[in-house]
């Protein structure tokens, strides 16, 4: 099989969002690199159904997202075991000035029902619109926006309520909260 | 005791600030696995796949495809990331 070297050089572009999302879905580096090879595997497969000219990522995005979700389906236990997982697998980066907020911040994320994760994900970090993000979800731009709005609530309520175990509620939201009220 | 059921303190909307905070903290943990580039994994899969088998075999040696870029170029290719910046 032969692509064109700018359908390759735009798949190449997209591989470290992807990741992101991918991380962000579901909540493991390894799944989730799996799940960017699988993505791309489908696309090369299906490369003629690409149009050029539209959007290479908002369609690989849209092959991930589906991917994750069938096999979302099929594992569900499993995915729900990623809590543990998901700080522990970002923690090799020591560049991170607040790591213990972001640790806490992934934990909160993961436990986000995935339908609100990945429309948070993909209008508040991938830089997609909500028009976009509604198309990548197959569903009503409406519907993003309120997934978009439960997110934030319900993570705002993770980190300040969920704290019973390894922090202290107060802590965590002060935490959480300031780390962004600089720049 | 633990439950999942969010207890919310107050009304459930967040305001402005918060918003931008958390969206803030987001942003920067989406940010760090994109700083960490195309792994060689996926860079080698493409090159696999791009220079496989079935067209070397049934084209001539003069297809223009079979000139395929370094491998190096394709890793500039990373910095046009994120072409559609920009939500509502």
């Amino acid at each position: 099989m032969t692509m064109r070297p700018s359908v390759r050089d735009a798949m190449l572009a997209a591989v470290p969002s992807l990741r992101a999302f991918a991380i962000s879905l579901c909540g493991n580096v390894d799944r989730a690199d799996d799940l960017v090879q699988e993505t791309l595997l489908r696309a090369m497969a299906n490369i003629d159904s690409f149009q050029p000219g539209t959007n290479m990522s908002a369609w690989l995005f849209t092959i991930l997202r589906n991917l994750f979700r069938s096999e979302y389906r099929k594992r569900r236990r499993e995915v729900e075991d990623t809590d543990g997982s998901y700080a522990e697998s970002l923690k090799s980066h020591p560049e991170q000035h607040s790591r213990v907020e972001f640790e806490e911040f992934r934990v909160a994320l993961a436990k986000l029902p995935p339908d609100q994760r990945e429309a948070l994900i993909l209008v508040g970090a991938s830089g997609f619109s909500y028009e976009e993000a509604a198309a990548i979800c197959d569903c009503a731009v409406g519907t993003i926006k309120s997934r978009v709005n439960r997110a934030r609530t319900r993570l705002s309520d993770l980190l300040s309520i969920d704290g019973t175990d390894d922090f202290g509620p107060d802590h965590t939201t002060r935490a959480i909260l300031s780390a962004g009220g600089r720049s | 005791m633990h439950t999942e059921a969010p207890v919310r303190k107050a009304g459930g909307r967040l305001s402005r600030e918060d918003q931008r905070r958390l969206g803030d903290i987001l942003q920067r943990a989406y940010d760090d696995v994109v700083r960490q580039g195309v792994p060689d994994r996926f860079k080698n899969l493409l090159n696999e796949l791009d220079d496989g088998p079935e067209g070397a075999s049934a084209r001539g040696p003069d297809d223009e495809r079979r000139h395929n870029p370094e491998p190096d170029r394709l890793v500039e290719a990373r910095g046009r990331d994120n072409p559609n910046k920009g939500s509502s």
